[in-house]
């Protein structure tokens, strides 16, 4: 029994290692004098020092405003529509017989599958002429695509979790359909809309390849990061990188509860 | 979806023609209204430029209707790209699929830490997949980095991550099974907690030792979950473009990034789109087995 003990202990202590590590690297990469780190050929791996050095003058040398304004306003964006279309489209969904819902549980799924470069291969194209390259609603609503099916999903099971008695009790009441739906559902929804909604905002945070692709010229961060990392730029990709992981980790905290795997399972169940 | 119950019809507007249109209407009709915004939307850019890319994957700038743009691709690498996205496919689910277990079977245990070993789980899916990539270029790179530092601390010779001759295939597996692990945890761990207790219990008294439980306990019943994580993770390993991009790039380059390559630096959209088509078309298979299979119902 002790035995186990040590090994359960053991595997958890080089499991964490191994999640760690990665980001363990990007923070001494940016908290360690150059030489420590990209300057040596055989870097060390315990840290040798501290400095804010590499941080300041990267971001006093390069654009990090720019990218990371449109980085939020495109996140914001997804997800508020993630709301927009999904809110309706979950109470449709949970509210269809069974044969329908199936169709388009699977139509979603397909969408949520099909893969983001050969749509965006095509509409980049069409976005030039007609606009929308490189503007932040064009990105958003391509992005958009990958983050609905998810959001749906998400809000299918919150709508679902409430008791059909409580909508009727609001018909019964005098209260239209979409009064009941907006003013009596959806605050009994809210933990599942707010999930949607910071899922959604991390997915568009994260994307990179409708953004490459449909907005280079104007930046999000990923692609940013992308840029100077090809241009050699290693320390500004470190503190873009640091940028854009704060605040990433907070959400993921935050959605920590709801992070379930039958929820991320894309409408697949078991 | 269960069948939901309905509201209570009063007795006397049952059999009212009239009555059961508008009792139709309620419970299809509207849904589908609701529904009908999210629809058109995803009707509209999912499905109508995946015709385009189809369509323009059979045109040149002088012809219509021809495969020149498919014959000029396999000189262009596209059967090494489909083996070697195939190679990093399966190779990455099987890492996942280990690590996933593992990690989702310690958390169905209780120990000291395990609420920060939880948060350590799931860190790599708040971490962007480019910063991601970018720390393991700092790990495996050509020369020297932090994993040949490692190597040569202990006394081993250092390595070429990249070498194209497979290892850099195999480096985008470890960075993308890295950053993807969480989501096929989440989902074991998900079935995990559906297996009774007491079966493991009945396995023990029956002198089954932890590697027969495994076996002929927890797989069988995990089977429906592990396909999930199968399903969801081998169509997404298809299409992973940020990872493979900007570790390895082009040396070589998975369908993803072929496609990318075309789109960059031809002059014409052609080519790319029908690279993008046979991504596309594999895709689709996939999808279509799945599909067929049962999928999405409940």
């Amino acid at each position: 029994m002790k035995l186990r003990r040590v090994g359960l202990y053991a595997s958890v202590g080089l499991l964490s290692v191994i999640l760690l590590y990665p980001l363990y690297i990007l923070f001494l990469v940016a908290f360690e004098p150059p030489r420590y780190t990209l300057d040596s050929l055989f870097p060390r791996q315990l840290p040798g020092g501290f400095t804010l050095t590499n941080l300041l003058t990267a971001l006093g040398s390069f654009d990090l405003i720019d990218p990371l304004v449109k980085s939020l306003e495109v996140a914001l964006l997804v997800a508020a529509l993630a709301l927009a279309l999904g809110i309706p489209a979950a109470y449709g969904l949970s509210r269809l017989p069974p044969v329908l819902s199936y169709g388009i549980t699977t139509t979603l799924f397909v969408v949520n599958m099909m893969p983001a470069i050969t749509i965006a291969v095509p509409i980049s194209a069409e976005f030039i002429s007609l606009g929308l390259y490189d503007s932040v609603p064009g990105l958003a609503l391509l992005q958009e695509l990958v983050v609905l099916p998810l959001a749906t999903f998400i809000l299918v099971g919150a709508f679902q979790a409430i008791p059909r008695e409580i909508e009727w009790q609001a018909r019964v009441d005098g209260a239209g359909l979409l009064r009941t739906v907006y003013r009596t559902l959806v605050p009994l929804a809210r933990s599942g809309i707010v999930a949607a909604f910071l899922l959604s905002w991390m997915f568009s945070w994260d994307e990179f390849t409708f953004a490459v692709i449909l907005s280079p010229l104007k930046p999000t961060l990923p692609v940013v990061i992308y840029q100077n990392l090809t241009r050699g730029n290693l320390l500004a990709t470190t503190a873009f990188a640091i940028v854009m992981t704060v605040p990433v980790i907070v959400v993921t905290v935050l959605l920590q509860r709801h992070l379930k795997g039958e929820e991320l399972a894309g409408g697949l169940r078991g | 979806m269960e069948s939901s119950p309905r509201p209570p019809v009063p007795l006397g507007e049952r059999s009212d023609p009239g009555r059961r249109a508008h009792r139709r209407f309620r419970d299809v009709g509207v849904p589908l209204l609701f529904l009908l915004p999210a629809l058109v939307y995803v009707l509209y850019f999912a499905f109508y430029p995946s015709a385009e890319v189809i369509y323009l994957s059979f045109q040149t700038p002088f012809q219509h209707g021809v495969l020149t743009n498919y014959v000029e691709l396999q000189d262009l690498g596209l059967v090494t790209a489909i083996e070697d996205t195939v190679i990093v496919t399966v190779g990455a689910l099987a890492i996942q699929l280990v690590l996933g277990m593992a990690i989702a079977t310690i958390l169905t245990k209780e120990f000291r830490g395990k609420g920060i070993f939880a948060s350590l789980a799931i860190l790599p899916i708040g971490i962007a997949t480019v910063v991601g990539a970018f720390a393991f270029t700092l790990i495996f790179p050509s020369v020297g980095g932090y994993a040949n530092s490692a190597l040569v601390g202990v006394g081993l010779p250092s390595v070429d991550w990249l070498h194209p001759n497979g290892r850099a295939l195999l480096t985008i597996m470890l960075a993308d099974s890295w950053k993807n692990t969480p989501l096929v945890t989440l989902i074991l761990l998900a079935g995990l907690t559906t297996i009774p207790r007491n079966l493991y219990e009945a396995a023990a008294i029956d002198g089954a030792g932890a590697v027969r439980r495994l076996f002929y306990v927890t797989l069988p019943n995990l089977r429906r979950f592990i396909a999930i994580a199968l399903i969801i993770r081998g169509i997404s390993e298809f299409n992973i473009f940020a990872l493979p991009l900007i570790l390895v790039g082009n040396n070589p380059p998975l369908l993803t990034v072929l496609v990318y390559n075309l789109y960059s630096t031809t002059p014409t959209i052609y080519q790319s789109a029908a690279a993008a088509s046979v991504l596309l078309g594999f895709v689709g298979v996939f999808i279509a087995i799945v599909i067929a299979a049962g999928g999405t119902r409940r």
